[in-house]
Formats: C-alpha cells, sequence, structure tokens
C-alpha cells in the first residue's frame, strides 16, 4: 500500500549523542502491520536522497490506527526524517515483507543486538496477548545507550530480561553470546525436555533474533545446536522493497539443500535461522 | 476534453501508450499489481532472462549516489526454462504487451533464447541485452564494439520474426555509430540507455562499496547523457526509440519525445514512487491536449526543428 501518514510525534529520545528518534505516525498503516514488517519512507522531497528509507515497525496499534518507528541517524536520509514535525505528512509504502510467526504456547526466546531491539518490540507486543513466556537478551554497548533505548518500558510491563555491555556498565559485561551461553547452560535440563518436545513437533521453545551480521550467525548456530527454532530478521541495502529490484538478497539454502537467494525485503526480513548462509563465498 | 491518441509508432510492436516499466525494476511483474492494475502500462520489459539459472553477484548490490542508484545484481534470474514454465503464464494473465530481455554469453545463448520464446503468442517483443555492466563475459561486451553488436542482432534476426528490440550501453565512445550498427544487424526498434559504468568507495573501510567493485548507474543522476544520447541515435537511424535513463515524472518523458523517443520507459522512479508510470501516462495526455495535439506522436523529434 502507498499512503500519507500523519506524524503524530518525532523526537529525540535518550542521550542526544546516541541520536535515537521515536517516530509515530498515523494512518492506514497500523491496520494490516504485522510484527517484523518494515515501511518504506520517503525521507525528501527532491531526488536526493533518491531512495526510500526502510524502517522496521517496533509497535502497532490497530485502535488507534498508529505505528511507531525506531530510527538511529545514521546518514542524509534519516537526519531528513528529524525535521518533520507533528501533523506533517509522510509518503509510506507498506507494511511489507514477511515478518516473525507468533507462538501460541511455550517460550520464546528473544535476542537482540543493539538497536535490533526495535523490531523485537512490535514481537514483545502481539507475543505479551498470549500465554507464551519471553525471555529477553539485549547486548549493548553501555549503561547510556540501554537508558535511552527504552529499557524503562520493559521494566514497566515487567519482562524478563538480562543485558551485556562491552564496558560491564550495566547487566553482564561482553557479548550477547554470553549471556545466551550461560542461558542455555542454567536451563540445560529444560532444554534437554523442551527438545524432546519438540520431537513431536510441539516447538515449546522458539528463538527470535535481530542484530548485527555477525551476532545473528553467532546465535543462530548456538540456538541451533541445542535445537532450538530461532527466526532472524536481517538487513540489507534496499531499493525497491517490495521484491522487483533482487537489490536486497540473501542466500540460503533451499529445501533440497541447493543453494538459492532470497529477497530481504519480501520473502523476510524475517528468516528461519537454519536455511541462512551466513559466509558468501564472492 | 478530446480524446488525445496515445499509441506509440514502435515498428511491430503494439502498444496501448508510450509508457513501458523498464528490464530490472518491475521483476516478472507480480510485485506491483497491489499498487495499480498492469492492464494500464503501455509494457513491461521482465528482468533479464539468461539461458541457466544465474545467482547473480553478492551484496552489497546497491550503492545510493547523489541523485542516483549504483546497482551490480549480474542478473541473477531463474533461467530460460523456468522462465517459460513459471512466470510466462502468469505474465499473460497482467493483459499488457511483454516484453522479454534477454542476455547471453555467446552468439549461440542469443540464437537459442531468441528461437524459444519465439513461440509464445504472450511475448510482444524480445529487447536484447547488449549492454548489462554487471557480467564479467558477454552482456556489455557485445554492445560495446559495433561489429559484435551487429553479429548479436543479425543471429536474433535470423531466429525470430518478433519485433526486436536492441538495447543499448551508453558505455561507448560513439552511440550513432551503435545505432547504425543494430540498425543494418536487422533491429527493428532501439532502447537506450541501459546504465552507465560506476562505483562508489566508503571511506571508513577504503573499500568499494559494492561487493563487485563496479556497477550501473540510474536514477535522475543519468538523466541529461540519457536524453543526449537519444537525440543523436534519432538523428543518426531511422528506426524508432525506446527512451530511458532516470525518467521520473511526466515532463522527463515530454523531453526525451521531444529528442526523439517514440516511446519512454520508467525504471529506477518505479522504487520512488510506484505509481510515476501512470502519473506520467496521464501527464503526456494533459500536455497533449493542452498544446492542441491529437496524438502523442506528433511530439516525437520536435526538438530537431
Amino acid at each position: 500500500m502507498l499512503c500519507e501518514e500523519k506524524v503524530v510525534e518525532n523526537k529525540l529520545i535518550g542521550h542526544p549523542a546516541l541520536h535515537l528518534y521515536k517516530l509515530v505516525l498515523n494512518g492506514q498503516i497500523a491496520q494490516t502491520a504485522e510484527p517484523g514488517q518494515f515501511v518504506h519512507v520517503k525521507v525528501g522531497q527532491t531526488h536526493d536522497p533518491l531512495l526510500r528509507r526502510p524502517i522496521s515497525i517496533a509497535g502497532i496499534d490497530r485502535k488507534r490506527g498508529e505505528i511507531t518507528l525506531y530510527y538511529r541517524v545514521a546518514g542524509r536520509g534519516t537526519d531528513l526524517l528529524t525535521r518533520l514535525k507533528e501533523n506533517e505528512t509522510l509518503s509510506i509504502l507498506g507494511p511489507l515483507g514477511t515478518g516473525f510467526t507468533i507462538p501460541q504456547k511455550g517460550e520464546l526466546l528473544l535476542l537482540a543486538g543493539g538497536i535490533g531491539i526495535f523490531p523485537l518490540f512490535s514481537l514483545i507486543q502481539a507475543v505479551e496477548q498470549t500465554k507464551v513466556k519471553i525471555k529477553l537478551l539485549w547486548g549493548g554497548e553501555n549503561r547510556r545507550f540501554f537508558e535511552s533505548a527504552g529499557l524503562e518500558e520493559l521494566r514497566r510491563i515487567a519482562l524478563d530480561y538480562e543485558v551485556s555491555t562491552l564496558d560491564g556498565s550495566l547487566g553482564t559485561e561482553g557479548l550477547i553470546t554470553a549471556l545466551l551461553q550461560d542461558y542455555l547452560a542454567r536451563n540445560s535440563r529444560t532444554l534437554k525436555f523442551a527438545c524432546d518436545f519438540q520431537m513431536q513437533d510441539q516447538h515449546i521453545l522458539r528463538a527470535a533474533a535481530c542484530g548485527p551480521k555477525g551476532m545473528l550467525k553467532a546465535v543462530t548456530s548456538m540456538c541451533l545446536q541445542e535445537s532450538i527454532p530461532i527466526e532472524v530478521s536481517l538487513e540489507e541495502r534496499m531499493a525497491c522493497g517490495v521484491g522487483a529490484c533482487l537489490g536486497c538478497v540473501c542466500t540460503v539454502r533451499g529445501e533440497s539443500g541447493n543453494v538459492q537467494r532470497k529477497r530481504v525485503c519480501k520473502d523476510g526480513p524475517v528468516f528461519n535461522g537454519g536455511e541462512v548462509i551466513w559466509d558468501e563465498e564472492n | 476534453m478530446k480524446k488525445i491518441d496515445l499509441t506509440p509508432q514502435l515498428t511491430g510492436l503494439k502498444l496501448k501508450n508510450p509508457v513501458i516499466v523498464s528490464s530490472g525494476t518491475y521483476g516478472f511483474g507480480e510485485e506491483y499489481v497491489s499498487y495499480y492494475d498492469s492492464s494500464l502500462l503501455g509494457g513491461l520489459t521482465v528482468k533479464g532472462i539468461t539461458p541457466l539459472p544465474r545467482l547473480g553477484n553478492p551484496v552489497p548490490r546497491l550503492a545510493e549516489t547523489p541523485s542516483g542508484l549504483l546497482n551490480s545484481v549480474g542478473l541473477e534470474n531463474p533461467g530460460l526454462e523456468e522462465f517459460l514454465r513459471s512466470y510466462l503464464p502468469k505474465l499473460e494473465k497482467l493483459n499488457t504487451a511483454v516484453i522479454v530481455n534477454i542476455s547471453g554469453f555467446s552468439l549461440d545463448d542469443y540464437a537459442q533464447m531468441v528461437s524459444s520464446l519465439s513461440g509464445n503468442s504472450c511475448i510482444s517483443a524480445l529487447e536484447v541485452n547488449i549492454s548489462c555492466p554487471n557480467i564479467k563475459h558477454g552482456g556489455m561486451a557485445f554492445g560495446t564494439n559495433p561489429h559484435s553488436a551487429e553479429e548479436v542482432i543479425a543471429v536474433a534476426r535470423k531466429h525470430t520474426g518478433l519485433p526486436l528490440i536492441a538495447k543499448l550501453s551508453p558505455n561507448v565512445t560513439d552511440i550513432s555509430e551503435m545505432a547504425k550498427a543494430v540498425a543494418s544487424g536487422g533491429a527493428d526498434i532501439i532502447s537506450l540507455i541501459n546504465t552507465l559504468l560506476g562505483m562508489s568507495i566508503d571511506i571508513r573501510t577504503q573499500k568499494p562499496v559494492l561487493a563487485n567493485t563496479m556497477g550501473g548507474l540510474s536514477g535522475p543522476a543519468v538523466r541529461p547523457v540519457a536524453l543526449r544520447m537519444v537525440y543523436q541515435v534519432y538523428q543518426a537511424v531511422k528506426l524508432p526509440i525506446i527512451g530511458m535513463g532516470g525518467i521520473s515524472n511526466w515532463q522527463d518523458a515530454v523531453e526525451f519525445m521531444l529528442a526523439g523517443a517514440a516511446a519512454v520507459s520508467v525504471g529506477t522512479a518505479n522504487f520512488v514512487n510506484p505509481m510515476t508510470p501512470l502519473e506520467i501516462i496521464s501527464g503526456l495526455e494533459e500536455y497533449c491536449e493542452q498544446r492542441g495535439y491529437s496524438s502523442v506522436r506528433e511530439i516525437v523529434g520536435l526538438a530537431h526543428r
């Protein structure tokens, strides 16, 4: 869908040096958006910058007709976006892509790297409505980052979470992989039980992850080793956003073992972690 | 409002209006069906097909540049056989003129593809891509030398009765010479321009942005170059021209038609505003009406007076 959405709110959140923004839009998108999908945003009115910017959907409020996006200013495109004011309109293509599976029972392990938390917010929001138990492991740079990127909100909804920081200023010092390793070790007995169930296709424990590619590769391999099915949300440079240009592909192993391309914008951005081939021979 | 005749004059290729969508920017026609009825388009050019399936180049395949886009997709496609089996039947249902873009790595490749595609009544024309900058052999190598360009077109001509479009590369010294070569090879129509070879370097990593190092530049950044080449080709040969290269609105389309394009093709602009082709159709109609033309054909080449 191509539509004009009205800006409800567009403001800097957290520490100014992190350049994180929250953008709330009102319009049609909220009615059909699903967790893990994204919108393609026209940031300016001229040919430069030329392309739309893909931003994942972090919150969906069908009743109010609002979606929430978070973005970090990374270049001219996102910088232009910060100038957008309340009540102005924004050209949006969306909701686009294939999002996360919403589990209906069991436990969901969420793995977030840095601002990879944002698409997981919409998943948390949806899963909260079910009986599924959520556990979040979130890796970031330092305390300042977490305080800027929505930790307060997670505390408010009393989510079960653990964080790691590179400098040890909050939670465990180190990478998210350390948190995950620890979690898997602590729960090995339960996991064994869960795996036995999964043999019968019960899937009582699933994982969903979003973050940098290196992190996704590492956590996918750790989860699969414990037979925990994992979905990963990938990021790639995009042009059309609808699957027409083949600019944003990833490489996967098909069911018959053959190597093939899939489009991050259309077939993803959420993929089964087990099918992704992380290191492609150039 | 007087009804303007929108049909373009393109040898053997009948279109309801002069606005086409370009190869590689429109997939196989499925992706934009939820945005508008594709039967409103003059025609639809499918993603370039090769004899065998291709995985294409590694990512990053895209780099945004000032008012432009570099791509190095590298002709990812399902291959001729799969195209005929899975994609062509769906294209037929779109009820618009289907132009199939083909690429090969040898003369035999082109001969084989042209023969297999020619038996299909739902294909309106073949666009011979002798200008892809993103593959190591074939493609642009055929399209930057007038002799081999003529040879490829002549081979294709021998194997088909379908209207044959030669898609020219702008990465040449003399575009007129290339146009004359494909004309004597037997092309019915000339389309231009394909992308301009370019590159982008990330000053942080100090490496090329594209995994393939170089890629093809498209978008408004190339428009003046494309327009100049359409103008030159119009003077060099009698064949009808499909003009493309950065066309983003009806004013751009008018400019290309005044330079000599009988029809125009919209590429990169689809990514920014999927409705661009339809807005161009109505803009052209209005332009003709306001200026008192009864047919879009009347404005073709007017800038040469």
